[in-house]
């Protein structure tokens, strides 16, 4: 069933809870601000009125509580869904994540499984400071245990929540603010897309290229595949051609086709809006060179936030976070290319 | 024949916020459109109210994306033909 709706993000996650809601008496969501309110990124508009509270269940702001009562739902048979309103406040909630979600499954010898969804909030760029405005990718890609997907566009952040609902490990799903649509928050045109009507799922673990290139391979997710288009477009017109890759997925991490790509192309820029160092830029370059060092032409290069806590003040958060202009400066330089002045 | 697509005069109180926006269009312009279907989105303050077409039709947007609009603005047509 095609369907000539262009839907945002938020309205995408919306649905696809609500349809697996309709189908599956198992599933059902809680966290805080997620019944009456909607969810404050929209992820919940409507549920509340549809299902009622014992399925759509606001909770007090105690994390640690419900997140450890969703892996014990979890366990119990149900599906959990529950809402970390900004991925910033995990530090309250972290042993439920990574020591019961992440390993219960292991901990039993299988015989447990753990169908949870962590979805969370990201990212900056809207002037909210260093606790409201970090992605944190890597951060929860690095701990063995759990699936995370960062969707960067409405088709795609329909068909991998429900693919997460399915899913019978824990997946924390991470939807970045500044993508979500939101009548009080700008966001990308090409975040909203054409939704079909139907459940579909996207399977974990096989990245998407957006666009396909000869010069240079970007690697990306989220909100910076975005900013990596942008980018593209810009050096189309100096003839520079850019492959531009995204991720969808963290873990698990589609490897190969990062590495097909590069191998066609000799270059390589990734660009992510977590931290610098220890994370997702440093995985993607040790990935294409311990399959074979001799995939890269020049020096890669990556673009992240340069290890300081993301600025309140917006030309200094504006100077932190990756854009059009400093990726495609990236990328002249693995050309070798330096911009000639105007 | 073509129909209004009205914004309710009572959609919010205007004495509190006398505009509000046009947040999102979720057809483009000239797209078919079932009588019930959420078109658009108006935005007041840090409130969103969903717009229902009022017909089966052609859509027509007259108020674009960020567009001010007050209680009882007509923000597109759809035309029945």
């Amino acid at each position: 069933m095609s369907s000539n709706r262009i839907m945002t993000v938020s309205r995408a996650i919306s649905e696809a809870i609500a349809q697996e809601m309709r189908t599956d008496p198992k599933v059902f969501v809680m966290g805080e601000d997620i019944g009456k309110y909607g969810g404050i990124f929209g992820t919940t508009t409507g549920l509340l009125a549809e299902f009622g509270e014992e399925r759509v269940r606001d909770t007090p702001i105690s994390e640690t509580g419900f997140i450890g009562a969703g892996v014990g739902a979890a366990m119990s048979g149900m599906r959990p869904i529950v809402e970390l309103m900004f991925v910033d406040f995990f530090g309250v909630c972290m042993d439920s994540i990574y020591n019961l979600a992440a390993k219960n499954i292991y901990f039993s010898g299988g015989n447990y499984k753990v169908p949870m969804v962590i979805m969370t909030a990201t990212g900056g760029g809207y002037s909210d400071a260093g606790q409201h405005s970090q992605t944190l990718h890597a951060t929860f890609a690095h701990l063995p245990g759990l699936k995370v997907v960062a969707p960067s566009n409405a088709y795609d952040a329909k068909g991998m929540m429900i693919s997460a609902i399915r899913d019978d490990s824990p997946v924390v799903f991470m939807f970045h603010k500044g993508l979500q649509g939101l009548a009080w928050m700008a966001s990308p045109e090409a975040a909203a897309t054409e939704l079909p009507e139907e459940a579909y799922t996207i399977p974990f673990g096989k990245a998407n290229i957006v666009r396909a290139g000869k010069d240079v391979t970007i690697v990306t997710l989220s909100m910076m595949v975005h900013r990596s288009l942008e980018a593209a477009a810009a050096l189309e017109k100096e003839g520079i051609d850019a492959e531009v890759i995204d991720l969808r997925t963290l873990v698990p991490l589609d490897r190969k086709t990062v590495i097909r790509s590069v191998a066609k192309t000799g270059r390589l820029v990734v660009v992510d809006e977590d931290y610098k160092s220890f994370g997702l830029t440093a995985e993607i370059l040790a990935s294409v060179v311990e399959d074979d060092p001799a995939h890269l032409k020049a020096a890669p290069q990556r673009l992240a936030v340069p290890d300081v806590p993301i600025p309140y003040s917006r030309p200094m958060e504006r100077f932190v976070l990756p854009n059009a202009e400093t990726i495609a400066a990236a990328v002249r330089a693995t050309l070798g290319k330096v911009r000639e002045a105007a | 024949m073509a129909t209004e697509i009205a914004l309710p005069p009572d959609l919010w109180d205007a004495a509190a916020n006398p505009e509000g926006i046009v947040a999102n269009w979720f057809f483009t312009e000239g797209a078919g459109v079932r009588k019930g279907a959420t078109v658009a989105e108006i935005m007041v303050e840090k409130t969103s109210f969903d717009i229902a077409a009022p017909a089966d039709g052609h859509l027509h947007i007259v108020v674009g994306k960020d567009g001010v609009v007050k209680p009882g603005a007509v923000i597109g047509t759809v035309d029945g033909g």
